[in-house]
């Protein structure tokens, strides 16, 4: 034993890292992929394994006793309702992010503007239970106030089909198939799409809150993942995939 | 292996009581759900028997290297995801497809329609109707078939009054099947079609978005999906033996007349 743990350093893989379960919204993906690489390399010992769904999915198979060691939300509604049945512990928010409309390169709707939105032959969103469904859902409530009360009826007319997580979302904008989609600022910044703004006065402010799950099997390693997140490299990444983290809150 | 074919079953009856099962009926997504998805597999199982027929029969009377090209051709789907069948679906006849530029001209846009639900299931579930037709048509007598038409029959009398009669307990099989098939179809439409009540949010869809506000709605609506299965079943089983002890008499009657 002892001579094992004293050959680690030397033969990496005879020792085998503790395998640390994270599930995360799919609009963290790419940024849990930069700050997975950045917590390995500061925590050599734990191999971060990420899994990525709607935050409502993620939400039920951790109630079904999924193997998850931390759970990364994009809506603090789906965390609540796990710390509710004491399934996860000491949530807090690490990042925000806003909501935005995407048009395929080419715009064939001609959507320049989010008031051009009822132009959409075709238009996807979330499900009313993936967050970023719900917040679209949220703006167009909300929109009445600014484009008039046929609005928010005019646009969900067009509305062709209802996604699970919000990266279907995008992805049926990428494929060409969707006119526009509502989907994070943070998705269309590496999609290949091209992004209309949603007026400020209608957008809404996105929390990610992050907690470990009770009973997982790597609490210390989900602890260092969670504090790892408020380090300064892991808010960097974090910014650098259009994240708004807690230090610059307010700035943009 | 009983077992585990039994087991997950039980559970999901189990999980659910008489009560829940009137509720889950009763919730907002149930009708429509079931009633798209009749209709649509209804529709799917018109086009596989119209299409599927002639191509069985055509590769029931062949032999040879095109013949056995064309069987792979048919078992593909079979052996692919469904979610790649969607995403092929979608190469070809998506807005940027190999077809857009026919397609579109026409105003015809398949993604996201109640039509491109029929096609996803018609992809899946033909090769379950076509491999079985073609095997039942192999199975009839090809001296049979010689003697309607040396008796005055044309090549379609001798199809519809010999050929199919002979071969409809194997026909029917492969429809149920099939039809079996389509009514679980998920992977495909959901990449194909989307998912939006009332036009492309067939039962399965529907089980897989109620799964995500209310379990129980989801275990209700998937009793009421394996129930309609275990309804189908029955004649799926019956009827074909009954046929095949009918039908059998029959062709050994005529068989002793000619």
């Amino acid at each position: 034993m002892a001579a094992a743990q004293a050959c680690a350093p030397d033969s990496p893989g005879a020792d085998p890292p503790v395998r640390l379960a994270v599930f995360a919204a799919s609009s963290l993906t790419e940024a849990f992929g930069d700050v997975e690489g950045l917590f390995e390399a500061a925590h050599p010992g734990v191999d971060a394994v990420l899994s990525f769904a709607g935050s409502q999915t993620l939400r039920l198979q951790i109630e079904r006793g999924a193997r998850a060691d931390v759970f990364a939300s994009a809506d603090p509604a789906q965390m609540a309702l796990l710390a509710g049945a004491g399934l996860v512990d000491g949530e807090r928010a690490f990042a925000y992010n806003e909501l935005a409309v995407i048009v395929p390169p080419g715009n064939p709707a001609g959507i320049e503007s989010f008031r051009d939105l009822p132009r959409a032959e075709r238009l996807v969103v979330g499900t009313e239970r993936v967050p970023a469904g719900a917040y679209a859902r949220q703006i167009l409530a909300a929109s009445a106030g600014l484009f008039g009360p046929g609005f928010a009826k005019a646009v969900t007319d067009r509305i062709v089909s209802e996604e699970s997580n919000v990266r279907l979302v995008r992805a049926k904008v990428e494929m060409g198939e969707a006119d526009a989609a509502i989907v994070y600022r943070t998705d269309a910044v590496g999609g290949r799409v091209r992004v209309v703004p949603v007026p400020a006065g209608l957008n809404v402010e996105a929390e990610y809150v992050i907690a470990a799950v009770s009973g997982g099997r790597r609490p210390a390693a989900a602890r260092q993942w969670i504090e790892f997140l408020g380090s300064r490299e892991a808010q960097e990444a974090l910014a650098g995939r259009g994240f708004v983290v807690p230090g610059r809150r307010g700035g943009g | 292996m009983l077992a585990l074919l039994a087991v997950p079953m039980v559970a999901l009856v189990t999980a659910s009581s008489w009560e829940e099962l009137v509720r889950g009926a009763r919730d907002a997504s149930f009708w429509p759900a079931l009633w798209l998805s009749a209709r649509t597999t209804f529709a799917s199982m018109a086009l596989v028997v119209l299409g599927g027929t002639p191509l069985a029969w055509w590769m029931a009377a062949r032999e040879g290297r095109w013949v056995r090209a064309v069987e792979m051709i048919v078992d593909l789907p079979v052996v692919v995801p469904p979610a790649v069948v969607g995403l092929a679906l979608l190469e070809a006849f998506g807005r940027n497809g190999l077809f857009s530029p026919v397609l579109a001209p026409l105003g015809l846009h398949l993604p996201f329609t109640t039509a491109a639900v029929v096609l996803a299931q018609v992809v899946v579930a033909a090769p379950f109707y076509v491999q079985s037709a073609a095997a039942a048509f192999r199975r009839t007598d090809a001296d049979l078939l010689i003697v309607a038409r040396t008796l005055g029959q044309s090549p379609a009398g001798t199809f519809l009054r010999v050929a199919a009669p002979l071969a409809l307990p194997g026909l029917l099989a492969g429809a149920a099947l099939s039809w079996a098939r389509a009514l679980g179809e998920f992977g495909a439409t959901l990449l194909f079609a989307g998912n939006l009540a009332g036009s492309t949010r067939t039962m399965p869809l529907a089980i897989y978005t109620a799964l995500e506000a209310d379990t129980q709605v989801a275990v209700s609506l998937a009793l009421a999906l394996a129930g309609a299965g275990a309804l189908l079943l029955l004649p799926l089983r019956a009827v074909p033996a009954m046929l095949a002890r009918r039908f059998g008499t029959t062709a050994r009657r005529w068989h002793r007349g000619g």
